[in-house]
């Protein structure tokens, strides 16, 4: 089954891959590994979990103000996510991924929370301004 | 938008690619944010100058935007960097010059070399309600809440963009609507050093997110109390803003500086524990880096530490870097300080910091320090174990060899 929900353009493109799911919000720099993607901010659930690739979804961004400049590296060395969906997108995200080219909504019609989990496919169109969820089975 | 015809011309490339890219950054953020216009700008500060930050990707982003002859309209300061520029700290010598040539791209922007996250005790400071494109984000805590000034949470690029044009989106907390707090934290603990206020800034910048906290039942606050509670309060958060009833300016003039509506919460002995245990991480007790100065060392904190030090000396094992800027560093020569500091056999660096440069790669492990800011970064970045605790235990910590038992 899939769900389409309206959202915010932030950052525009459009992707589609696994989700991953923070509730916590994220820091950029200094808490990701630019050459594998990994997670390293100590006592967050995302701890030592990879976001290459993915369809990264957090409420919204905190810390460092280098944050930009992190999330364009990661776009470059293609280890970040390849879309966000945030609760509401903060500045520093917005810039870092308008630099890098990564799609990002936020203001979805529903909580992005009640409706995504690790793992489902989504597609991520932010031209038009819509997310598509479909749930994948944990196996 | 509505954007004046100056602001039309950057945008059509009237001023040239730079300054074109630079505009399409503002407008974009203007229209996510709903300003109405732009907001001229008095001064502009630009963080993520660490090469950990920029990368070769950033290196060669921003000496693309210098080779096309982009220049700064307001005064614009640069922010800490990863390497110090007076002496060999024994850092890779690769590392140090691809960090060197991300500040000459800047300067040849017209940004001043003053690497220091702390531009507002020698640089420039900003007026109350003074609209400013500064990032750094335990500087934009401390312009908005201490001094005043109207500055979003910019981001290096967008801090850039706004100094090439001379303007920023008008949003957040330049307008005035959007500097009420919708959280009151009642201190009833008293805070007694920068340790303690770190750790209040933990514990209520984990809590707070993006909101703007108010703080009652605090009597008295040194300069440096703020820059160490903003510098926690933006790193465990992503607060740009705060009040202390009876000490910041706008609550002494606003007739309020709370919502309408607003949640309570206490701050006393068990969350000042809860807030220092979330920023200790240490498991071994033997104690190899001892870093002070994050964000820098004012000349106070400088002449506390000669105080501290006089005497003593630093344990075989142990490296104690006190970081500060270069203007606070030459006073602190003239004042005798910094010998008093060195002879301990303790490093007094200048325009670097621990989390921005390099130090695992000098192969320390476990660290000491005072900073909430540095104690939150360390275990992400460098992959250390970290001890926080005041100033005096650091000292201790770093004479001895071993974190307190």
């Amino acid at each position: 089954m899939k769900t389409k929900l309206k959202c915010r353009v932030i950052s525009k493109g459009v992707a589609e891959g696994e989700a991953i799911v923070s509730r916590q919000p994220i820091g950029f720099n200094f808490c990701v590994d630019v050459d594998t993607g990994v997670y390293t901010e100590h006592h967050h659930e995302l701890e030592n979990a990879s976001i290459k690739g993915k369809v990264l979804v957090f409420p919204h961004g905190k810390g460092s103000t280098g944050g930009p400049y992190v999330v364009y590296q990661l776009a470059k060395n293609k280890t970040g996510p390849i879309a966000i969906i945030n609760v509401l997108t903060e500045a520093i995200i917005a810039v870092g991924a308008i630099m890098g080219e990564i799609p990002v909504v936020d203001s979805l019609e529903k909580d992005p929370f009640d409706v995504i989990e690790d793992g489902d496919y989504v597609r991520v169109d932010a031209i038009n301004g819509f997310v598509e969820i479909e749930k994948r089975n944990k196996s | 938008m509505n954007l004046s015809d100056r602001e039309k011309k950057m945008l059509d490339e009237g001023n040239g690619e730079p300054v074109r890219k630079a505009m399409e950054i503002l407008v974009a953020l203007g229209k996510i944010y709903d300003a109405e216009d732009m907001v001229p700008i008095r001064s502009a500060h630009i963080a993520g100058l660490s090469l950990k930050s920029h990368g070769d990707a950033g290196l060669e982003w921003v000496e693309n935007m210098a080779a096309e002859n982009a220049r700064v309209q307001v005064p614009t300061t640069l922010n800490v960097i990863g390497v110090d520029r007076s002496r060999d700290l024994g850092l890779p010598e690769d590392w140090c010059r691809k960090q060197k040539r991300i500040g000459w791209a800047y300067e040849r922007m017209g940004c001043f070399g003053s690497s220091t996250c702390v531009p507002y005790y020698c640089g420039y400071i900003p007026r109350l309600k003074e609209h400013i494109a500064w990032a750094e984000s335990s500087a934009v805590v401390f312009t908005n809440s201490y001094l005043g000034a109207r500055d979003n949470r910019e981001g290096g690029p967008s801090a850039l963009a706004a100094a090439l044009t001379g303007c920023t989106p008008r949003y957040g907390l330049h307008l005035d609507e959007n500097r009420k707090g919708k959280l009151l934290v009642k201190v009833t603990e008293p805070m007694t050093c920068l340790a303690d206020f770190g750790a209040l800034g933990a514990y209520v910048g984990k809590r707070v997110g993006t909101d703007i906290p108010v703080f009652s039942g605090i009597e008295r606050m040194a300069i440096e109390d703020h820059v160490y509670l903003g510098a926690a309060l933006a790193s465990s958060g992503a607060v740009a803003l705060y009040h202390v009833l009876g000490i910041t300016p706008e609550t002494l003039f606003e007739k309020s500086v709370l919502a309408d509506r607003y949640e309570t919460v206490e701050f006393g002995n068990r969350e000042k524990q809860i807030g220092k245990e979330q920023l200790t991480s240490g498991v071994d007790r033997s104690v190899d880096y001892v870093a002070i100065g994050c964000p820098h060392c004012s000349l106070r904190q400088l002449s506390q530490l000669a105080e501290l030090l006089a005497g003593k000396k630093i344990h075989k094992n142990v490296t104690l870097w006190i970081h500060t800027n270069v203007a606070i560093k030459g006073m602190a020569m003239q004042l005798g300080y910094r010998e008093a500091i060195e002879q301990s056999g303790a490093v007094l660096t200048q325009d670097l910091c621990t989390i921005l440069s390099c130090p695992e790669e000098l192969g320390f492990k476990n660290i000491v320090t005072n900073s909430a800011k540095m104690a939150f970064y360390a275990p992400g970045t460098g992959k250390f174990n970290v001890w926080y605790g005041n100033v005096e235990e650091c000292i201790e910590a770093a004479v001895s060899g071993k974190w307190k038992l």
